[in-house]
């Protein structure tokens, strides 16, 4: 709750013209913008572009930007469709995942096992369960709030996410034998 | 899965890049009023203006870019694609299909296609899509020959006008076929780069990135290796120079061109460039993120910086334009770089093309 205020707060300065409280609002939220687009799209630089572009996106329609809401899911939204449009679109153009897995980003610290594991196994996955599957697990968004924000009905969400976990679960069995 | 996702690395450098160019776009807008409305053309100044402050960009670059924030997506982009601004014509695929689109401005679909490049001469087009390869005459859009693989992904034809050779990628592998569709050899691993013909030669010399990053040249039909490099990470592109003598390889932390003769190896440090394009007197450029560098004899500066990333180049046959895309806008930008200085801007791609193609290659008039 205290949190929920606090982003409200730095909204409402970031809207009036406060660098510093939009720059902690870009800090906040970069880290899981950038992994959610990298889970989606299984690439570092597509990633960067999807999660940089996502912020202008907030830029241009910040003003608008209605304070009551919160703002991490408003990003999450914009971050995720645009993953999914250009995973669609390098489908469809046949630059498949390489090798099996994302290309690794320049490394801060080492990723875990499970990290490396859950990497190779969403690659498995088409970009519609990828998606649904970040949001609900790792950004841990309600079923009923992923469909408003991919614009799908609340079934649909529920039978990828159980298809999307039945492939996932097979791909990390596979990795790990 | 939450624990794993929050171990995921985080390259520190990206989040540094995209805060600079975020940033000088939030110092660039302007505050609205609550209930007025926001301006279209407000906000495409801002994101423009914040791409060119962010881009850190030299005298002549400037100059280009003070265009860009103009015309692109602002004022000046012509409602649909009436002509080219140079002769030849212009290869495009996507989702909705291969289309030539003539310097006059007239199209042609050659079918659903995903994928597709020039024959050495611009007579022909080799196009794929999912599992299969095709070569089409451009002018009647008629089907030469067809070859069902799987996956088949990046097509590339080289050779003299009289032996022609296609290389062309399947879901693990380089493979090559003669230019009249006659022997097909699975030759080696190969990542998802696409391959690349040694121009000017009259021998079938490839270039291909293999599964660990090195470049390879080969002799593809003796299926024999000449040169390889050490492997290179994050390899997104290579191309040759027009003469044959320099291949450039893009790997995520810089360029590196190698002389063919020599065998010296020439760094240009500039990381995450998607896309490499040699103009036919030898000017190369370098596309990453929403810019275009040009590297000239060694001398890298900057061309033009979008309002949002670009896709794709392609250079005009007399090298004074350069195309890319702006999917994000739905246009392409026509870039003068010899003659003077002039941006051209086209919106309504999609619409043209069915979806937002990519740039296949602009070849001379038959």
């Amino acid at each position: 709750m205290v949190a929920e205020r606090r982003e409200r707060a730095l909204v409402r300065d970031a809207q009036g013209g406060s660098a510093e409280a939009f720059e902690q609002l870009f800090r906040s939220h970069w880290a899981r913008a950038y992994r959610a687009a990298l889970l989606v799209v299984g690439d570092s630089a597509a990633a960067e572009d999807i999660a940089q572009e996502s912020f202008l996106a907030a830029v241009r329609a910040l003003d608008r930007f209605d304070r009551r809401r919160p703002f991490g899911p408003w990003l999450h939204r914009i971050v995720v469709n645009r993953a999914i449009d250009w995973a669609r679109a390098r489908a469809l153009r046949r630059e498949n995942f390489g090798d099996g897995g994302p290309e690794p980003a320049a490394r801060e610290r080492e990723p875990s096992e499970h990290a490396d594991e859950l990497a190779l196994g969403l690659a498995h996955l088409h970009p519609e369960q990828r998606a649904v599957i970040v949001l609900r697990y790792l950004l841990e968004y309600t079923p009923g709030e992923i469909a408003r924000m991919l614009d799908l009905p609340r079934g649909t969400v529920n039978s990828r996410l159980r298809r999307g976990l039945d492939r996932l679960q097979e791909a990390v069995e596979g990795e790990r034998t | 899965m939450k624990r794993a996702f929050d171990e995921m690395p985080i390259d520190a450098d990206a989040e540094e890049r995209a805060w600079a160019v975020v940033r000088e776009a939030y110092r660039r807008r302007e505050p609205v009023a609550p209930g007025s409305p926001i301006r279209p053309v407000f906000v495409l100044a801002a994101a423009a203006v914040a791409a060119v402050a962010a881009a850190g960009l030299s005298a002549p670059g400037r100059a280009v870019v003070n265009a860009v924030r103009k015309s692109i997506g602002i004022e000046g982009a012509q409602p649909a694609l009436f002509k080219l601004p140079a002769p030849g014509r212009l290869l495009v695929s996507g989702a909705g299909g291969t289309w030539v689109v003539a310097a006059d401005g007239s199209t042609r679909r050659l079918g659903a296609y995903s994928q597709a490049s020039w024959s050495p001469h611009a007579l022909f087009v080799v196009a794929s899509t999912g599992n299969e390869l095709a070569t089409i005459e451009p002018a009647t859009g008629r089907v030469h020959w067809q070859l069902a693989r799987p996956a088949i992904g990046f097509p590339r034809w080289g050779g003299t006008r009289a032996d022609t050779r296609i290389a062309y990628l399947t879901t693990d592998r380089l493979h090559v076929v003669a230019g009249d569709g006659t022997g097909d050899r699975r030759l080696r691993p190969s990542a998802r780069v696409a391959p690349a013909w040694r121009p000017g030669t009259s021998r079938h010399v490839l270039a291909y990135v293999d599964i660990r990053g090195r470049l390879t040249i080969m002799n593809a039909d003796r299926g024999v290796a000449t040169r390889l490099s050490r492997p290179y990470r994050g390899v997104r592109d290579i191309a040759w120079s027009a003469d044959g003598r320099t291949i450039a390889l893009a790997a995520r932390d810089e360029v590196v061109l190698f002389d063919l003769a020599t065998g010296a190896a020439h760094v240009v440090r500039v990381g995450g460039v998607r896309v490499l394009a040699f103009a036919a007197d030898g000017r190369l450029a370098l596309m990453r993120g929403n810019g275009v560098l040009l590297v000239t004899r060694g001398h890298v500066r900057s061309l033009f910086s979008g309002p949002s990333t670009l896709a794709g180049l392609a250079w005009s046959p007399n090298g004074r334009w350069l195309l890319s895309s702006l999917p994000a806008a739905d246009q392409w930008v026509f870039v003068q770089t010899r003659g003077g200085h002039r941006i051209l801007a086209v919106s309504h791609i999609r619409r043209q093309f069915g979806s937002e193609p990519s740039l296949d290659g602009w070849a001379p008039e038959a």
